[in-house]
């Protein structure tokens, strides 16, 4: 099983729309996913229409063997499970600090998961904290969209900085442009000339379109409803990569 | 996985009025309908059902799948979508939980479609408040596809699928329609029931031999039972073997051969001269145009092991030789043997011996044997053969010539016949026995044989890589190894002989022989 947590620090930047598209583009190439929606906002549950709530919470979640498999759902696509948001995730830090070993929780939980899916999404909430060191200890790939402005560049940089002082040697932190849009001039110079901290980028980048956005109306992944977008083709050329990258 | 529930419609009513009414009554929504296919497979001697399991092979619109199902609790055990692959043999699957369960079980037979169904399926769909699916049922109209083409409606069904994290919706919508509609959850098998109605019964084919006879009845009905039961099984893997649906249709069809020429032979005192001596004629014809087949069959199958043999770097050195064998087991499959048992001669022959066999039996006949009680004439000639046996074997010394070891692999071979025609008449126990002993000194010869005929088949193959330029410096090597190899194989195996012999030839062994087969005085000396 490859887990591939889409993170990043700051919040609005694609994390979701990132998850949801990347989960659904993954099983419909016939492999077997799941996506655990962790940030209690909930949004991935909602694309999915799937209830945020896990019977429990993350009290059980945490103290019950199987709870996590029992809270797994199907979605409507075939191959995809959700395991759906809960608002006592709000909590997660407390809850892991409460334990022996506080940055480990997370990858002991999903270890049973690996014989069923071959791909684990994980949808984590921005900040950076005890859950995202737990997603970073159980994650092998760190997939960050970053918006090309300032704060955004910067918040990656502060990630790449805490990866490399914590020595989370088998992670891979793969960043991408998301939501670039070509009429900012900011966006396109970063495009074309980026920064160092952008070295390892994928070369696909997610346009800035209303057809992500529609996601919240249709609720949805982007390709069972627009598939000829130019977002659609962007997501669909990022999991090519992404893939190349993982098989390089 | 969450396992699914289905109901057998009986009354008159159409799918499209059972749609109709589930989504009025129940408030389900509808999809558009589409059909797919359900092929039920398992090897031609039902391995997969031997291990208690069923292989689906689900070919729907756009995608097809192979479901493992466990048929103890009907619950799919493991699942592999197929993509764009086309094998019948489990090690041309993908890496994959079906393939790690599947390939040990069927190994190197074919899982083949036994019965293909066609499904014209509505879905409906149970959705919540978000317009989430939390079930779906399907209304199905099921029939049978022939060689012909459909074959008619065969059964019309709900198939009740709960989604993983909504269980209890399935339940619910279960409860009504047993409530509302009188329906009963049906536990039955459709795989079984299209089979059923295909005219197939799982483990209605093995190629063990089992005949049901008893000692008093006449020997020529008797052995005519048994030729009956062998032409039945050329006949069942006649088909696969022009085919080259696997290898071991051409096995089992060249085993029902030689048991056939090895009763002719051996039992020659039940069927009258004239007969006796143009079907022996006739089958070792059909005998000898299959043998060149299985040789090549035998070198691919054991391909992987001679590669195993060679060090790691001359192991690729011997691909030319794949090659080389797959050619010749292409040309002798498709234009020799599949021409021949398509022929006139073979035709003829089938005819002819069916003809024979279901013959009314001759009030006086001929043949001196063909009267006489089975449970005599077996034990007499099981014991003369048995006798061979000890004689030739004990004659082996360690500079005897490999024919004599042939010789007496031949006669191993018909004493192992004679054994399972008869199996029935003597104790099970003591006969299982002995035809386990049997087996253990007969798999020694036969390696032994095998590595001598392997030996000079390759050095000959050799040679016509020479001519065909298929020859490089690596492969000549990686050959050169071989043989040295399969030498060194050989001498093992002869080294073991006398072991294998000596326990063959053990008191208890020979006297439990004696019980069994040594005639009574009177008819000895027949």
């Amino acid at each position: 099983m490859i887990t591939i947590a889409s993170y990043n620090i700051k919040g609005g930047v694609g994390k979701t729309a990132t998850a949801v598209n990347l989960s659904y583009l993954t099983a419909c190439s016939g492999a077997n996913a799941l996506l655990w929606d962790l940030d209690p906002q909930g949004a991935a549950s909602f694309y999915f229409r799937i209830k945020p709530h896990v019977k429990g919470g993350l009290r059980d979640l945490f103290r019950r063997k199987n709870r996590l498999q029992r809270a797994i759902k199907a979605t409507d696509f075939r191959r995809l499970d959700l395991v759906p948001a809960d608002f006592s995730y709000r909590n997660m830090d407390l809850k892991l600090e409460e334990s022996r070993k506080p940055g480990a929780q997370l990858r002991k939980l999903v270890k049973p998961l690996r014989r069923q899916y071959r791909y684990l999404f994980l949808d984590c909430p921005p900040s950076i904290s005890l859950t995202s060191e737990n997603i970073f200890a159980a994650a092998d790939v760190l997939l960050v969209p970053v918006i090309p402005t300032t704060l955004s560049l910067r918040t990656l940089e502060q990630l790449q900085e805490f990866c490399k002082k914590k020595k989370y040697r088998h992670l891979r932190i793969v960043p991408f442009l998301s939501m670039v849009d070509h009429r900012k001039k900011l966006h396109c110079d970063i495009v074309d000339q980026p920064p160092k901290s952008l070295k390892k980028m994928l070369t696909t980048s997610i346009p800035y379109a209303s057809d992500v956005e529609q996601m919240g109306l249709k609720r949805a992944p982007l390709e069972t409803y627009a598939h000829s977008s130019k977002a659609a083709q962007a997501y669909r050329d990022l999991w090519e990569e992404l893939q190349g990258r993982l098989g390089s | 996985m969450p396992t699914e529930s289905r109901y057998l419609l009986e009354n008159k009513d159409s799918p499209v009025r059972w749609r109709e009414r589930l989504v009025d009554e129940l408030g389900l929504v509808a999809d558009p309908a589409e059909s797919y296919r359900l092929a039920c497979c398992d090897s031609f001697d039902w391995r997969l059902n031997h291990a208690g399991r069923q292989l689906n092979w689900l070919q729907y619109p756009g995608y097809s799948l192979l479901r493992l199902v466990r048929l103890e609790d009907d619950t799919t055990e493991a699942e592999l979508e197929l993509g764009t692959v086309d094998t019948r043999f489990a090690a041309g699957l993908p890496a994959s939980e079906l393939r790690d369960i599947i390939e040990p079980l069927l190994d190197i037979r074919a899982f083949l479609p036994l019965v293909t169904l066609k499904i014209r399926s509505h879905c409906l769909r149970l959705e919540d408040d978000e317009g989430k699916t939390r079930t779906r049922l399907y209304v199905e109209s099921i029939s049978r596809l022939t060689e012909e083409g459909g074959a008619g409606v065969m059964i019309k069904r709900l198939r009740l699928q709960p989604l993983r994290g909504y269980e209890k919706s399935a339940l619910a919508i279960g409860r009504k329609l047993e409530k509302k509609y009188h329906l009963q959850a049906d536990a039955g098998s459709l795989c079984e029931q299209a089979l059923a109605a295909a005219g197939r019964q799982p483990g209605d084919y093995s190629s063990k031999l089992n005949i049901q006879l008893q000692a008093d009845m006449r020997a020529d009905a008797a052995v005519r039972r048994v030729m009956l039961e062998l032409y039945h099984t050329m006949q069942v893997n006649e088909q696969g073997t022009i085919e080259d649906l696997d290898s071991e249709f051409l096995h089992d069809f060249r085993v029902a051969v030689r048991r056939t020429r090895s009763a002719l032979t051996e039992l020659k005192g039940v069927f009258p001269p004239a007969t006796h001596e143009r079907f022996k004629r006739e089958f070792a014809w059909l005998g000898s145009v299959t043998t060149t087949l299985r040789d090549l069959d035998v070198y691919l199958l054991k391909f992987n092991r001679y590669k195993a043999m060679l060090p790691q770097d001359l192991r690729d050195g011997l691909e030319p030789l794949r090659d080389l064998l797959r050619d010749k087991q292409h040309i002798e499959q498709t234009q020799h043997l599949a021409v021949q048992l398509q022929g006139a001669r073979y035709r003829r022959l089938k005819q002819q011996w069916l003809r024979y066999l279901e013959s009314p039996l001759a009030k006086r006949p001929v043949a001196s044997d063909a009267a006489r009680p089975i449970g005599e004439v077996a034990r007499r000639r099981t014991w003369r053969m048995y006798k061979r046996v000890m004689r030739e074997g004990r004659a082996i010394t360690d500079e005897s010539p490999a024919v004599e070891l042939h010789e007496l692999r031949k006669s191993c071979k018909k004493l192992r016949y004679l054994m399972e025609f008869f199996q029935c008449l003597y104790r099970p126990k003591a006969i299982r026995a002995l035809i386990q002993e049997l087996k253990q000194l007969q798999e020694n010869l036969g390696d032994y044989q095998d590595l001598d005929v392997q030996i000079a088949s390759i050095e000959h193959f050799a040679e016509e890589m020479k001519e065909r330029g298929m020859y490089d410096d690596v492969t000549a090597q990686a050959m050169r190894a071989l043989l040295a190899g399969l030498h060194t194989q050989m001498d093992d195996v002869r080294a073991h002989f006398h072991e294998r012999f000596e326990r063959f030839s053990l008191k208890e062994t020979r006297s439990l022989f004696r019980e069994l087969f040594r005639p009574e005085p009177a008819s000895a000396t027949r």
